[in-house]
Formats: structure tokens, sequence, C-alpha cells
């Protein structure tokens, strides 16, 4: 880690009480901050909170929300929601498989894009639902997925 | 004291007691794999169920894991019902397919007339039947040196990141006490190697067998306050040393009485 | 502004209501997540910019407002301009100005951003006459899309905190108790628990330490009510616990959100910093003595971090594995003390109960199961939204009124409530009324309020595998009947989806979900062959259809499926250019042909086609 990633860091730690309750708390703002948790970062937090490293990495692999290997530019989160699955997540999720080569928890090798699938982010009147970078398209036909990532 | 009846035997036992304690007791034959008496019950394996209810109930009965369940006064108990069993069969049947190699499953299958699992063996199976006893009897040691990581069926018991656990002392706890024995771990003349790490080998002053991991005695000694002295024999010649010496004891005696 | 004392916080209701009465004109934009979804935002900001500019008598740019989930989100992005009630559907950035200028300047509607009735070709000006809204009843929505989330004052001036003033003042928290329980009101997480028996054991405990904790992990696929809750309207969940903690003598608490709701976080965080700043929270809440706390603990996205001993778990920084364990969480919870643990929506209806009176809630709905419940009602139903309701009412009138009926001229075929722990309803069950009993009793449960609508285009089966694979991957892994059980009984699942399986398979199936049932250690692993269950229960030709004649009705499961393309073709290319493994042939105006061998049944043609000319065998 670079002298400015750990100054972040610390920057983190300084708003949670060194307890073990700020385990998750820690571990969410680094993956913002990151968009990953990085493996130093972790070990670190296992210090600072007094908490092992067994299970900082536990609950590190538990939780959707953590990623343990570093994300593209562009996240592509697929809904994988009951609604978007009856109205056909799935097609949406294979034209963006071979439209960019990778499975679903990959990145592209040119870090350009990583595609994900969530459990329903809470959209389900727009079925099927892809989220680019944080913007949500509703109603997203299949074919036209690969096009609103790459436009994006 | 309370009163519970077991299969229609009353039976006392002591307020807030284990059912599974008090089974035990009885002598009654329940399968448990993830209980253990040097650590917390958790319900992992689900085997021990066994089916209560009350005369109040009126009939209505349910299902609980014996090793969890505090016993109270007037409690009624069975613990071989069809239902049960059925329960019961059905878990050894799952673990027949998550564990196809392990010994001690194979054998609680065949006690219970399985000889074949009836579901798909589980390709990704390392016969770890996810008791979490080696996590537990860790942190009770005070390392936490492994933990179970990831979720659902994905969940693996491992150390962090899969490497060298740091906290690992070598003490062997947890391949000790694995029920289905399948945490490996080696020794060399002056080396023990588990998880991936190799500790030194404090060896035997007097016949040079391996005594205890150099990191494991450190640890006793700072946290238990136990004498360097103590891990330089090992507990055979720890007790060829005692014998001998009350050997000569006795030999003295003898020779003053004469 | 600190408000201190009952007579301010009238004062300053009274100074909000002017405030607001002063606003003639008012632009509500829907920033809920479907509008959202369709590019609201960027609607609001056009409106802003464009009312700024053109200085009008009637509005300013403060009453341009931005509102949570106004609920017909089939219809979104919606703008609604008040007091006419004036309802804009399907708005583009595009129509902004023409809003402004015809509606806003001139007073005249915009015809044809007005909704039509598909069934009745009926047209409505004001939303509150479409069938849609005429037929629900808004208790615990009453102020979602209709107040600026982030606005304390405007949820004050529609009576917020009242309730709140009236308990400290006039009640004592057994009377609080009392009246919850003679409201009957019943959670609305899924389970019906009674919420003032609930609180009344927490109170009864031991401790000096209580904890009062809200659930809003909504991690059900396919409902997103408390989303819209938390992010339209926080503060009703808030009041709800700070009334609940004097009921039960709690000084802090937490409201666990997940992750996946980012809005919902901010908004929440804002709710709690505003309630703080105006001394309704914190310290010696309006000069009564009582202090109360609240917390945001962020979920990490774990279906099971729902169940309350999992929730507590996370909540302390742990990994969400269920305790198992016979003593309830109201006596030994978060860190092993007495803790109340509701839900979003039952909170948030809690204020309500405590100023209209039990007696008043328990006029609405049925003896049982009082009261309304919100839905979001998703899948293939027209109006697809987020619906409040009075318990008791039908399916059919939910589906078919309220939610307008199937479209694309297809037939309704099962409906699914209470998510991965419920079961789907077939057509004839329609007429049950909505209730936390009868729905279990039919085979389903009442749930958190996801309803997913399903047409013959849905398979059962692939339904309930969709279901099992869900779990599988949502299971904590402790316990062997869940973990394996549910593994297993997906395997099997997909055996029947791939034809491969018999019928002693299905026969396994049914007694496996058994042991799953009575085994697991958890809510999740106990209810988790439910939607298997369920489908089987009804649609057991279908199952058998995949099993004996290796067909799949609904033409779904793409392992006994094919595509094929009939004379409609009109020869445009269009399937040639989206089938991702160039498995169609044919020339511009000349019919087009599936190589079978080639297809790997992804429907990218059958989306694509706009002449029904590829069939689904
Ligand atoms: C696997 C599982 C997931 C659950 N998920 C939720 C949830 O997302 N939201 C919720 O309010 N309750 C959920 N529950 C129910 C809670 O355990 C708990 O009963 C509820 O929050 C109590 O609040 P209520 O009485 O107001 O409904 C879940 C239960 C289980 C077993
Ligand atoms: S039933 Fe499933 S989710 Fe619940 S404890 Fe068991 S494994 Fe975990
Ligand atoms: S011994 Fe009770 S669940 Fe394993
Ligand atoms: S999101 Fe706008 S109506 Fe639901």
């Amino acid at each position: 880690m670079t002298r400015q990633d750990l100054t972040k860091l610390t920057a983190i730690f300084d708003h949670y009480p060194t307890d073990a309750g700020s385990l998750i708390g820690v571990l969410q703002d680094i993956q913002r901050e990151f968009h990953y948790l990085p493996r130093e970062a972790m070990t670190k937090t296992a210090e600072t909170l007094g908490v092992p490293l067994s299970k900082v990495y536990s609950v590190a692999t538990f939780y959707n929300a953590f990623s343990l290997t570093p994300r593209g530019d562009t996240i592509v989160r697929v809904c994988k929601g009951t609604a978007c699955h009856i109205k056909g997540a799935d097609l949406l999720l294979d034209q963006l498989e071979s439209g960019l080569g990778i499975k679903p928890g990959e990145t592209t090798e040119d870090m350009k894009y990583t595609l994900e699938v969530v459990n329903c982010v809470g959209a389900c009147a727009m079925a099927p639902v892809m989220i680019v970078n944080n913007k949500y398209h509703g109603n997203v036909a299949c074919n036209r997925a690969l096009k609103l990532v790459k436009k994006d | 004291m309370v009163h519970i009846t077991i299969n229609g035997k009353v039976v006392k036992a002591a307020e807030g007691e284990m059912l599974l304690t008090v089974l035990k007791r009885e002598g009654i034959d329940i399968p448990a794999l993830c209980h253990h008496e040097a650590i917390e019950p958790t319900g992992n394996c689900r085997l021990c169920m066994v089916e209560i209810s009350r005369a109040e109930w009126e009939g209505w009965k349910k299902h609980v894991t014996s090793c969890l369940y505090p016993v109270e006064d007037g409690l009624i108990v069975n613990t071989h019902t069809p239902e049960v069993i059925e329960i019961r069969k059905t878990i050894i049947d799952l673990q027949l397919a998550n564990c196809p190699d392990s010994d001690v499953i194979q054998k609680m299958a065949e006690e219970y007339g399985i000889y074949k699992t009836s579901y798909e063996t589980v390709p990704e199976g390392d016969n770890c039947i996810m008791c979490y006893a080696c996590t537990r009897i860790c942190e009770v040691l005070g390392k936490s040196a492994i933990s179970a990581v990831m979720r659902g069926h994905k969940k693996v018991i491992a150390p962090p990141f899969g490497e060298e656990p740091p906290d690992c002392i070598g003490c062997l706890a947890c391949a000790q006490i694995c029920p289905t024995n399948v945490i490996p771990w080696t020794d060399t003349d002056s080396t023990r190697t588990i998880w991936k790490k190799t500790f030194d080998l404090i060896t035997c002053t007097s016949c040079g067998k391996a005594v205890i991991t150099k990191d494991f005695a450190e640890y006793l000694m700072a946290q238990r306050q136990i004498p360097k002295e103590y891990f330089e024999t090992c507990d055979e010649c720890k007790r060829m040393a005692t014998a001998r010496k009350m050997g000569e004891i006795v030999t003295k005696a003898q020779e003053a009485a004469l | 502004m600190r408000i201190d004392s009952i007579a301010k916080l009238s004062q300053w209701r009274q100074e909000c209501q002017a405030k607001l009465a002063a606003q003639k004109r008012k632009v509500l934009v829907c920033l809920g997540p479907g509008c959202l979804a369709g590019g609201s935002d960027e609607i609001l900001e056009e409106f802003k910019r464009i009312v700024a500019e053109k200085k009008l008598a009637d509005i300013s740019v403060e009453a341009v407002k931005k509102t949570g989930c106004h609920g017909f989100c089939a219809r979104g992005p919606l703008v609604v301009i008040e007091p006419e009630g004036i309802f804009y559907s399907k708005v583009k950035k595009a129509n902004v100005a023409e809003i402004v200028e015809t509606t806003l300047e001139k007073g005249k509607l915009v015809e044809k951003l007005l909704y039509t009735d598909p069934r009745t070709d009926k047209t409505y000006t004001d939303y509150k006459e479409i069938p849609f809204y005429a037929r629900q009843e808004r208790i615990s929505l009453r102020n979602v899309g209709q107040i600026d989330p982030d606005e304390i004052g405007e949820y004050v001036a529609r009576g917020g905190y009242a309730a709140l003033a009236k308990v400290l003042t006039e009640m004592k928290p057994q009377d609080v108790i009392d009246a919850v329980s003679q409201s009957g009101l019943r959670g609305r997480g899924g389970g019906g628990f009674p919420t003032g028996r609930k609180w009344a054991t927490c109170a009864r405990e031991e401790s000096d330490i209580r904890y009062v904790l809200c659930n809003g992990d909504e991690g059900d696929p396919g409902a997103f009510m408390d989303r819209c809750i938390m992010e339209g309207d926080p503060h009703s969940v808030l009041e709800g616990m700070i009334i609940c903690a004097y009921a039960v003598g709690s000084r802090e608490g937490y409201v666990y959100v997940r992750e996946e709701y980012p809005l919902a976080v901010i908004n929440m965080q804002k709710a709690i910093d505003a309630a703080h700043e105006c001394g309704l929270l914190g310290a010696n809440i309006l000069a009564s003595g009582f202090s109360y706390d609240i917390k945001i603990s962020r979920g990490g996205g774990a279906f099971v971090c729902g169940e309350s001993s999992a929730l507590m778990r996370s909540v302390a920084g742990e990994v969400g594995e269920p305790r198992a364990k016979y003593i309830r969480s109201v006596v030994k919870g978060l860190h092993d003390k007495p803790t109340v643990l509701n839900n979003v929506e039952t909170y948030a209806t809690v204020p309500v109960i405590m100023e209209k009176g039990a007696d008043w809630f328990r006029s609405i709905g049925t003896e049982k199961s009082t009261g309304t419940k919100a839905f979001s009602l998703a899948g293939k139903v027209r109006n697809t939204g987020l619906i409040e309701v009075p318990m008791g009412i039908s399916l059919r009138e939910i589906i078919f009124d309220i939610g307008g009926g199937i479209p694309d001229g297809r037939e309704f075929k099962a409906v699914q409530t209470g998510g991965p722990s419920g079961g789907c309803l077939p057509a004839d069950k329609l007429d049950l009324p909505v209730d936390f009993d009868t729905l279990t009793r039919a085979g389903s449960m009442m749930g958190s309020g996801g309803m997913i609508i399903m047409d013959d285009r849905t398979c059962a089966v692939d339904v309930a595998r969709y279901f099992l694979n869900f779990l599988v991957e949502e299971s904590c892994g402790k316990c062997v009947p869940c973990r394996e059980g549910l593994y297993q009984l997906h395997k099997l699942c997909v055996k029947i989806c791939e034809g491969k399986a018999t019928e002693n398979d299905l026969a396994l199936m049914e007694r496996l979900s058994k042991v799953i049932q009575t085994a697991s250690l958890c809510g999740l692993g106990q209810s988790g062959p439910n939607p298997f269950v369920s489908t089987v229960q009804y649609f057991r030709d279908e199952y058998l259809a995949h099993i004996r004649d290796k067909k799949c009705p609904a033409g779904v499961c793409r392992e006994l499926i094919t595509y094929t393309i009939n004379d409609k073709c009109t020869g445009c290319l269009a399937c040639i250019k989206v089938c991702p493994v160039d498995a169609i042939t044919g020339e511009k105006k000349k019919l087009h042909v599936i190589d079978q061998e080639a297809c790997t049944r992804c429907g990218s043609c059958y989306a694509v086609c706009n002449f029904d000319a590829v069939d689904i065998v």
C-alpha cells in the first residue's frame, strides 16, 4: 500500500471505536474507498480493532458486499431478483457474459469491466434491471444491454 | 432437580442441564458429531435431534437438538420415533454424499442401513462435515487461527487467505478434536507441519521424541505460567521418571526397614 | 432549532403547515427506485432549472420537490402537480418545458402524459381517482411519495411526531404496550408475531440495558416496500422506534439497512441527524426525561441476516450466522440483552395507531389480521408498483383491480408471496382473502410483502429451481439439513428442468423437503423447501411433463425447448444480428433458419422479433 492509501485507511479507522463491533462498518468503508478489500488493509484492520485475522477473513468472505479482488473501472451489476428472473434476467446476463467475455464475479483483463450478479436491488417494477456504475437501467431488452454498458 | 420422561421412563436431571447429557447418562444411543465436552454446543450437525412434548401441549410436539436444549420439569422426550429416525437417516445420507471417503461417516451410515448415498456425490467434497469443532477449540485456546470462510455450500474451514495462519501455534487441538479426522498434519524429527505452517519442535531431552512446538510452549509459558522445564521431556519420559523416582523411594524405604 | 416542549412542537407544526400552504402550486417528482431507473433525477433538475429561469408567480423553486416512491412505478417516471393532483406518467426530460408552459403557466393539461386505463380507455387527471390508487388504503405509506424525505418539517406538517408527543405526555409505557396489543398489530416482516406481546415480554425482563432494533434488511428478492419507506418517509420509522423504546425502556437501538440500498442508508442517516438536532432523538426527548438514540448498522448483503439472531450477530460485527438457541431474542438478544426487533413497516405503522387509537386500527382489516399491509407488485402484471391495502382483500382485487391484470394478452398462472420462504398460489386461490393465517393455510405465506405475478410463460419448476438456487447461495452454511439438503434439492430440481429426472427423484425431493423443514436450525432452512413444496402441490402436472414427456409446457427450461422460425418471418435480419452464437442463417427478405445444433436457446431472437415469427416448442 502506498503512503496515501495508508492515510485513507487511518482516516477510516478514526471514524470507529476500536472494537470488534466496528468490523463490518470498517470493511464497508474500505470496500467503498478501494472498491475491494486489499489484503494489507484486512491485516491492518485485524491489528487495529484487535480482532483475529481469521475473523476478519471470514466476515470478508461471508458478505456479498465485499470483494477480495480488484474490480474494473465500470461495474456492471445484473439484478437476479425474482421479478427480474421471470422477466428474463438470465438472457440479459448471457448477453453480457458473451459480450464482455467474463463470468459473473470476474473482471476483464484490461480492468475495464467487472460483471456482478446481485440479489434484488428493489427496483422490481422496472425488471429486468441492470446497474452500471450505480446508474439504474430499467426494462433492459437483452440485445440492448451490451450497448448500454459500452456507452457509459 | 427436575423430572423428565424419556421414552416412557421418568428420569431425574439437574435444572438447566443439556438434554443430550441426560440422554447419554441414561445410556441412550444418540449420534452427535458436533458435540464435544470441551466446547460450547452450536448445533451444526443436527444429528442429536429428538422429539419433545409436554402434557399441556395436548399432543403437539416438536423436534429439538438435544445438545442445546436445557431440560425443564415435565418434559416428555422420545428419542427413537419414526420421524426422528428419518431425520437422522436423511442427515447421514446427505453427509455420505458430502464426505464419501470418511470412514467415520461410512460406519455411521452402515449402522442405519445406508450403504450408498441416495444423492449425487458432492464433487468438491473434502470430507469435512462442517461441525466447527476445530474453530471452536481454537477459539477456546485463545488463538482463533482458523475460521469458517465463505457462505452456504461453498463454506470451508480454512486459515486466512488459505495460507499459513499467522496465529497458529501448532498445538494440534483442531486435528485432535476433529470427529472425522480430516485435518492433516505431519511431523519430522524436529519439525511439525499443519495448515501449511511448519514449526520447530522441542524434543525430549531423554528420548529425543517430539514434545511440543516451540510456539505452543512459549504460549503456555506466557499465558498459563507453566515452567520451561515442563516442556523438556515428553509425557512418556515424565511418567518413566516419576516411576523411577517412586521405585527409588520404595527401595530406599525397604532398605531402611531392613 | 431545539423542540423542548409539546407547545413548541405544536407551534413548529403550525409554522411548517403555513409554509407549505404558502406554496400554492407544487411539483412532486418521484425519485423512487423505479422512476430513478427511468431518469427522474434529471427531470427534477430540469424542472428546477426552468422554474428558476421563468420566475413564475405561482411557484417557487422550493416548491419543486423530490419524493419517495409514489407507487405506480410501471408508469414512471412520475410527476404530480398539486393541489389538483395532476398525474403525469412516463415523463421524459424533454416534456418538462411543456409541462411548465402548459400546466404551470396556463393552467392547462398536457393530455398525452395523462394516464389512460387500457381496460376502460378512461383518461384520468387526478391520480386519486385512478383505480390503482382509489382502491388502496395507506397507513404505513401515508407520506411516501407525498413529502420530501429530507425535510423533517414536511413530516411534522403532516402530523409527524404528534404521536410521540402524546405518548410521552399522556401515556405510561404500559399504556403504549396495551394499545399496541389491543390494536392487534402483527409483525410485517413475515412471521406475523403479535407486536404487543413481543414488547411486553421485553419490558418484563430484568435488565439494565434493552435494545430496540429495526429490521431493514429486506433480503426477499422481489420486495421493495421497506426500501421505499426508509427512502421516502424515514421519520415515520424513527418515530415508531422511539415510541417502542419508551414502551420497553430502551436507551439505544440500531436500524439495520442493507448496503444494496444506499439511498435508504443516506436518508435514514439524514433523518436521524435532523431528529437529533430538534431534540426528538437523543438525550431528554421533548424534555420528558426519556432518552433514546439510534445508530445505523449497514448490512453486508446476506439474506440470512434478516433472521433475528443472525441480524444481531451482524450488528455486533460478526459473521451473520444464526445462533441455535431455545431462548428467544426478546429475552437474550443483542449482546445477550433483551431486544425488540421489528420490521420497518411495523414501526412506520405504530405512530398512527398511537394517534388514532387501537379501535380505529382494529376496524380495518380482519379480526386476526388487523390494519393494512404494503405489497410490492412485480412480475407479469400491468401495474407494477408499491401498494397498501386493508387485510382481507382478495388476491384477485390486488392483482386485477389494482394491478390491472396480466399484460400482453396472457393468462394468469400463479402469484408468489413470501419470497424464498413462501409459495405460489394458482388461479383457483385468487379469491382467498389476504391475511396471515389464510395464506399460510393455503401453503404460502404473507411474508414481508413481495408479490410476484406469473403468467403462462412462467414455468413452475423453473421458479422452484430459481428460489432453491437463491437459498443454496444464501444459506449461511452452518447446519447440515440446510447446507447439504437444499444443495441436493436444488440439484434434483435442475435435473427435472433438464429432463433427466425420474419420478423417484421427485419422491426423494418430497421426503428430503420434510426433513429440511423440521431439522434446520433457523427459519431460512425451515422454510427453504416451501417454493418447491407449494409448486409441486399446485403444479404437479407441470413437474410430470418435465419428467415423463421431457417437455416444459411454459417454454422456459432451455434443455427442453427449441426455437424455430415460422413463415411470419419477413427476413428483416434482426435475429441474425442479435444471435450471440451466429446460429441463424438467411438473407434479407428471405425466411431465416435456426441451426439447432449451434443454438444455445438464449432467446435473443424471440425477444427481438417484431413479427411473432419465432416459436418456442
Ligand atoms: C431467513 C430469514 C430472513 C428474514 N428476512 C427479514 C427481512 O428482510 N426483513 C424483516 O423485517 N424480517 C425478516 N425476517 C423475519 C425476522 O427474523 C423477524 O421475525 C422480524 O424482523 C420481526 O419483525 P416483525 O415482528 O415486525 O415482523 C427474516 C427471517 C428469516 C428466517
Ligand atoms: S438453516 Fe440454513 S441459514 Fe439457518 S443456520 Fe442452518 S445453514 Fe444457516
Ligand atoms: S450434536 Fe447436537 S447438533 Fe450436533
Ligand atoms: S418509483 Fe416512482 S412510482 Fe415507484
